[in-house]
């Protein structure tokens, strides 16, 4: 029994030992243009997920979206997103400079809640190229990009015209 | 010998497990915005760099990296494309700070990188970070003066960043769509 425990515990420290030197001596690939290995993917996509199903569980919007402000979002994604996240009506690019990739919005739609999309854009997510917004937007446009962005798959000919910047 | 072998695949087992069941459920903070411990955030650094250093090949540079005007034209690059994040001498990027890893700001800390290093760590980006992969975006030899401006920015005589600044009608078009635009 003493043998069982001292073999129970041993990969315990044996294996964060193991993997602190493995990616401390930089074996490690660190090139985004190099897609991981499958099994890190496996696990680390639906690890975001949770945590932001978890973060975000008690948040609700203020009030539902309007077609305006889902229009006023809509203009703050074609400024602010779009050129990392994808342009409403053009077809599908895939981002192949960002690991993890970087979603292409217009085409994949969310599988994100409007709370949780708020949540994602206000404080970003680690070790990816999203970035917290918290700082350059209000309450109100946060809201106001979530409700755009979880319609961003489905918008009508006269939603994607009804954003597009004004010509002066 | 035989119990310790046990015990040790059922401890190997019950470790993954345990992994598993906490990044499934969602345990893990996730937030750009909230800085993992200093512990943590270090280590990350250390093993990043040391994966530049292991895996970056040791190329010799087709131009010469001290030349003025080597680094001018590099620096005109920089101010194009890299600003908007990586910050300027005197001027850090209030953007650059708000992803996780925090963007290196190289106007006000020296980076370790020798040039080949920035320019395979620029070419091919660094995974789970804000940094993408340039790719095909430039061609070698600007590749080479980006570097040389990098790697000198915080040491650079006060008129060659001046010359990086000075408009030039010749290298201004066909700016990528910046996602931070005033």
């Amino acid at each position: 029994m003493k043998n069982f425990v001292i073999g129970f515990a041993t990969p315990f420290v044996l294996i964060p030992l193991v993997t602190t030197a493995y990616l401390a001596l930089g074996f490690d690939d660190t090139r985004s243009d190099v897609k991981p290995p499958a099994w890190e993917t496996a696990i680390m996509q639906p690890a975001v997920r949770a945590a932001v199903k978890r973060s975000a569980a008690n948040l609700s919007a203020p009030s539902v979206a309007t077609e305006d402000s889902i229009i006023a979002g809509g203009k703050l994604y074609v400024r602010g997103c779009m050129g990392c996240h994808g342009e409403p009506g053009k077809p599908f690019a895939e981002d192949r400079s960002n690991y993890p990739r970087i979603p292409q919005l217009p085409n994949v739609g969310t599988q994100y809640s409007e709370p949780e999309i708020y949540w994602i854009i206000k404080h970003g997510v680690r070790m990816t190229a999203m970035s917290a917004y918290g700082p350059f937007y209000s309450d109100e446009q946060l809201w106001s990009l979530a409700a755009f962005i979880q319609r961003v798959d489905k918008l009508t000919p006269a939603e994607i015209q009804a954003i597009q910047p004004q010509k002066h | 010998m035989k119990t310790f072998l046990q015990g040790f695949a059922v401890g190997t087992l019950a470790l993954i497990l345990l992994s598993l069941l906490f990044l499934g459920t969602g345990l893990v903070d996730i937030r750009s915005d909230v800085v993992p411990s200093p512990f943590v955030s270090r280590f990350l650094d250390i093993a990043t760099h040391a994966s530049v250093r292991r895996h970056a090949p040791a190329l010799q540079s087709p131009l010469p990296l001290n030349d003025e005007q080597v680094i001018i034209a590099g620096g005109k690059l920089y101010l194009n494309d890299c600003v908007g994040c990586h910050g300027e001498p005197g001027k850090p990027s209030k953007f650059g700070s708000t992803f996780y890893p925090p963007v290196p700001q190289l106007g006000q800390t020296s980076t370790r990188y020798s040039e080949a290093q920035i320019v395979w760590i620029a070419t091919h980006g660094v995974r789970r970070s804000g940094m993408g992969a340039e790719g095909t975006s430039y061609s070698d030899p600007e590749y080479w003066r980006l570097a040389a401006f990098i790697r000198r920015m915080t040491q650079l005589p006060p008129h060659v960043l001046e010359a990086a600044k000075a408009p030039d009608s010749s290298t201004t078009s066909s700016q990528p769509q910046s996602d931070e635009k005033k």
